[in-house]
């Protein structure tokens, strides 16, 4: 059963230097795809550090790979990035914005562990 | 300095004062420092759905009205998030009606690259930041109509010139697959993902590195930059001025003169 969760995309420091040297490398990849949580939660869902996931929205889904920071319970920070456009609608209730943060999404593990990799602390 | 997140970011060890709000509840906080701050009656109830106590709330309108010069530094927590442009309003007007007792004033603080010079460029061409469409040969602005997101979304263009942004990597899906449906144009000194959906990339010269330009810090003061390296490829403004040249020479539709514009 799916647990539900409030997923903040955010920007990160390390992310920015990313965007000037290129997007093509694997820095860039692993950041975009790294999720990070609160202990408990992860605990809760059954997941441990590297463990992959999937994240659903009504608009789409997108794999992630966990690890556990200083993240409030029932929210999920990950940099903005080619994956959590898949997560996100089109309308901007006549902003021009769409909604960039705070989706509820849905959390499905993925049975399969892969190596962990160095954890990226959530900025800005 | 008072931070005020849903969550402790590393800001939070620079403040004076970390108070962490629930998700989604910019809009309550800033408007009972609203009423805080001109005194009207608040109940401490009204404030517990936000994660904060009246007395936290309290105590930040006193510091608020009792700063000899304040800014209201906001991010895109409030403007991406549910409310968007009614937080960003709830954030102006507190800093605006705080000039009552002080001097306060507020500042969007702006994502990654260049973001603050195309509003600044927008506005004193155009009198208007984004969102501005010169289909007519005037400007017009409308958010919702002539913004990016909603043109693309809504499927309104047949072809896109993508200058120094990445919109594969930042946009959402149906925008992106609009890009990939239609001729889309990009000019970066890197390959990015829009530029794999695109039909054409053009290399372009780093602008600040190996081209001159023109940054403007958070704060709207423009900074001049000199290239410092030579690079083979064509700057931007090369490419966009040689591509509105071909289409002169053709006898293309409508262009917007320097005239129309105030453009030298």
């Amino acid at each position: 059963m799916p647990d539900r969760y409030l997923l903040i995309p955010i920007r990160s420091n390390k992310q920015g230097v990313q965007v000037n040297v290129g997007k093509e490398g694997a820095e860039y990849q692993t950041l975009v795809t790294t999720l990070t949580m609160h202990a408990q939660d992860m605990q809760q869902a059954g997941l441990v550090a590297g463990q992959r996931v999937r994240l659903r929205t009504r608009f789409g889904e997108a794999v992630f790979i966990c690890q556990e920071g200083n993240v409030p319970r029932g929210l999920l920070l990950v940099p903005y990035g080619p994956p959590t456009c898949r997560l996100m609608g089109g309308d901007t209730d006549g902003t021009g914005m769409p909604t960039s943060k705070g989706w509820e999404v849905e959390l499905e593990k993925i049975e399969e562990t892969v190596s962990s990799h160095p954890p990226e602390s959530p900025g800005g | 300095m008072v931070l005020v997140d849903i969550r402790e970011t590393p800001s939070a060890k620079a403040a004076d004062i970390f108070l962490q709000i629930r998700p989604g509840k910019d809009f309550e906080v800033l408007t009972i420092l609203r009423a805080l701050i001109k005194g009207q009656a608040v109940e401490a109830e009204a404030v517990r759905p936000t994660g904060l106590t009246l007395e936290q709330l309290q105590d930040l309108a006193q510091r608020l009205k009792k700063a000899r010069f304040g800014v209201l530094f906001f991010g895109m927590g409030l403007s991406m998030t549910r409310g968007k442009h009614m937080n960003s309003a709830a954030a102006l007007t507190l800093a605006a009606e705080l000039n009552a007792f002080t001097k306060f004033v507020a500042m969007p603080m702006r994502g990654h690259g260049n973001v603050t010079g195309a509003d600044v460029v927008l506005r004193y061409t155009t009198a208007y930041p984004f969102g501005v469409s010169l289909s007519r040969g005037y400007p017009r602005f409308n958010p919702g109509e002539f913004s990016t997101v909603d043109l693309l979304v809504r499927g309104d263009t047949d072809a896109t010139l993508v200058v120094g942004a990445d919109p594969g990597a930042t946009m959402p899906q149906p925008a992106i697959e609009h890009l990939r449906r239609t001729p889309t144009i990009v000019l970066d000194p890197k390959v990015t993902h829009t530029s794999r959906l695109a039909k054409v990339h053009i290399t372009t010269a780093a602008t600040g590195i190996s081209a001159p330009g023109t940054v403007y810090r958070m704060d709207e003061i423009p900074l001049p930059l000199r290239p410092i390296l030579h690079s083979p490829y064509p700057t931007d403004e090369h490419v966009i001025r040689s591509i509105r040249q071909t289409i002169q020479n053709r006898g293309g539709g409508f262009l917007p003169t320097p005239d129309h514009l105030q453009i030298a």
